[in-house]
């Protein structure tokens, strides 16, 4: 038996949004410690990490472990017929092969169940090494998302180059170039603060199309950090409030010159 | 024509070892494509009101139309084509080849039949099928391929073989032919459809040898003969033999030898001097040039030469070679994309369990969606 109930269905569908055009259909992993979610995307450049504590919600019990793959389109349609605010339970029999969804609004006048179908899915866990980032950088996930959108005009990739004194954004295009700098904050406490930690200074390039992707995740959280080093996977991560984080992994684009 | 209803076979057998997948998925591959197979392709394939392109003397480009414009299509997803033509035929195909001469000498007379009685859909339909490749369009698409800054490798003998040494050895990520026989020779990763036009919408289907011979559970000895059994070009096979047959025999006889030995052989016509073993070693020691004796580069187009090749000589459009021309130029510049699996190592796989499974184990919450062959990912 599994059963988990969160305050607020609103999370449920800001994750939804911050997930569903990467991915088109996903196995939801619950254990006892909370409900994981690892997936790549089709052409395998990106994977989407989704970790919700057990903790983080108002009840939890899941006594054996359930994997429910579920059509994440299919998912969105459920989740359109709760608001923000309700009350959401969702309940899954051992073996079952549906999962039960629960809405109740915060006035306890209206409860609304819905059952979903739930899918067979191929699933390929991938180990992600422990890696020391060589540059950290924490900014308002408000600010990465306008940067990414206003680059994404200009072109195909957009090149993050960070040092000590800023991370500088840059885009070019047929119509022309962009450069978007964000300089290290003064004071470090407030939360519109940009901050980096540098062990080194790097420059990757990433594809702008994923780099958007992720930003839909900034309605979950007011801050984002970015993990970079040298010729490996950025890291894109939000906090879920209380609960837990989404994570994107993104495989750089590099140059070839050896004609290869 | 390859292996007779392998792709079937494994379709229904083992649906697992069959992934569907977009054509942009493919940035950053290289592949070997059978150019021999993709020429008979073009030929057939790109026509238009029946009848082959051809230049203002009347000459046919439809293959070279075929390699220019699929070309770029594969170039401009960020694929690294490497075209493997057909060298001399081995011995052991004479036979199959002479059957095709035959067949095509049906086709002429049947075409004649049918221009007399003007029946154009019967002659569209012979006139394709009387298509062959002279060595006038291999070496225009050589040249053609040389212009456009792409690789291509003439194999000492069949195109498939090479692509399968190619594959084998790591120069390319996987073979793109429509031949099945490019498994039975060792292919692990072949991909159907690659070559064919953007109008018609077709995924890409990969086959994966692997898990063929997992779900099948054969060894690579065994798979060949079963090949063979099923019906190869190099040498018959037993009659009354199809496909559910040949896979039942090589699991309870493990080899040609012994169900030679065993059948009933006024049941089945075993052909005399059967040569299979001759086909067998065809299939394991292919005559192949060694792929450290390969080298692949891709360079970029030459603009002009490709102008002066396809425009002057063979009356294409100028300003759309000039434009594929840039297309090839501008997809050398970009950066590659790479994947995530480099990075990262699959630490498991979870195959989604198919119908049958589901019922005799009862672990976990999942279940088949019922009936088909089950659920495939990248849809």
């Amino acid at each position: 038996m599994f059963e988990a109930k969160l305050q607020q269905a609103g999370t449920l569908k800001k994750i939804l949004d911050a997930i569903k055009e990467l991915l088109t259909e996903a196995t939801f992993d619950c254990t006892d410690s909370g409900i994981q979610l690892q997936a790549m995307d089709n052409s395998h450049v990106s994977l989407v990490s989704l970790n919700l504590r057990a903790d983080g919600f108002e009840t939890y019990r899941c006594d054996r472990n359930v994997s429910m793959g579920m059509n994440l389109t299919s998912l969105g349609k459920i989740l359109k017929c709760c608001s923000a605010d309700d009350v959401v339970t969702m309940k899954a029999q051992d073996a079952a092969d549906i999962v039960t969804f629960v809405f109740e609004a915060s006035n306890q006048e209206r409860v609304s169940d819905f059952d979903m179908k739930l899918m067979n899915l191929d699933q390929e866990h991938l180990g992600i090494p422990e890696t020391d980032y060589a540059c950290v950088v924490k900014m308002p996930s408000a600010e990465f998302a306008r940067v990414i959108r206003d680059l994404s005009q200009f072109g195909e990739s957009i090149t993050f180059s960070c040092s000590k004194a800023g991370v500088k954004f840059s885009s070019t295009g047929d119509i022309g170039t962009g450069n978007v700098k964000v300089a290290q904050s003064s004071s470090v406490d407030s939360k519109d603060a940009t901050t980096i930690e540098l062990q080194e200074p790097v420059t990757l390039t990433f594809a702008s199309r994923y780099l958007g992707l992720f930003a839909k995740a900034s309605g979950l959280s007011e801050r984002v950090q970015l993990s970079m080093s040298p010729e490996v996977p950025l890291v894109v991560e939000f906090k879920i409030n209380d609960i837990g984080y989404v994570r994107y992994y993104l495989a750089p684009k590099i140059e070839d010159d050896d004609g290869n | 024509m390859g292996i007779l209803g392998l792709a079937k076979l494994i379709g229904d057998i083992a649906p697992q070892a069959i992934k569907e997948n977009e054509f942009k998925n493919y940035f950053g591959r290289k592949v070997a494509v059978d150019a021999s197979m993709s020429l008979y392709q073009f030929l057939i394939a790109v026509r238009q009101e029946g009848a082959q392109l051809t230049s203002a003397d009347g000459e046919t480009t439809s293959h070279l139309m075929g390699f220019f414009y699929r070309t770029i299509r594969m170039v401009e997803n960020g694929i690294k084509p490497v075209y493997v033509f057909d060298g001399k035929p081995p011995q052991m195909k004479s036979g199959e080849l002479e059957k095709r001469t035959e067949r095509r000498n049906e086709a002429q007379k049947a075409l004649d039949i049918a221009v007399e009685a003007g029946n154009v859909e019967e002659i569209d339909k012979q006139s394709r099928r009387l298509v062959k490749v002279s060595k006038t369009h291999v070496e225009e698409a050589q040249k053609l391929l040389k212009l456009m800054g792409i690789p291509f490798v003439t194999a000492p003998c069949e195109a498939e073989a090479q692509c399968a040494a190619l594959q084998k050895s790591g120069k390319v990520y996987a073979v793109a032919t429509e031949d099945m026989d490019a498994l039975t020779f060792g292919t692990k990763v072949l991909l159907r459809h690659l070559t064919f036009s953007e109008a018609r919408k077709m995924p890409i289907k990969e086959f994966y040898l692997e898990k063929v011979l997992e779900a099948l559970e054969f060894t690579m000895d065994e798979f060949i003969d079963m090949c063979i059994l099923l019906g190869c070009d190099y040498c018959d096979s037993i009659k009354g033999i199809g496909p559910k047959r040949a896979l039942d025999l090589i699991r309870q006889h493990r080899s040609i030898e012994t169900i030679v030995e065993k059948i009933d052989s006024k049941k089945y016509g075993v052909p005399e001097n059967w040569p299979f073993k001759e086909a067998r070693r065809l299939f394991k020691e292919p005559e192949i040039t060694e792929s450290d004796q390969v080298e692949l580069n891709w360079t970029g187009p030459d603009e002009e030469g490709l102008v002066k090749f396809l425009v002057e000589e063979k009356g294409f459009a100028e300003d759309r070679i000039r434009n594929g021309s840039k297309k090839l130029q501008k997809a050398k510049q970009t950066s590659t994309q790479v994947r995530l699996d480099t990075f990262f190592t699959v630490k498991s796989t979870t195959q989604a369990k198919r119908p049958a499974e589901t019922k005799k184990e009862e672990k976990g919450g999942k279940k088949g969606r019922g009936g088909g062959s089950g659920y495939r990912r990248g849809k």
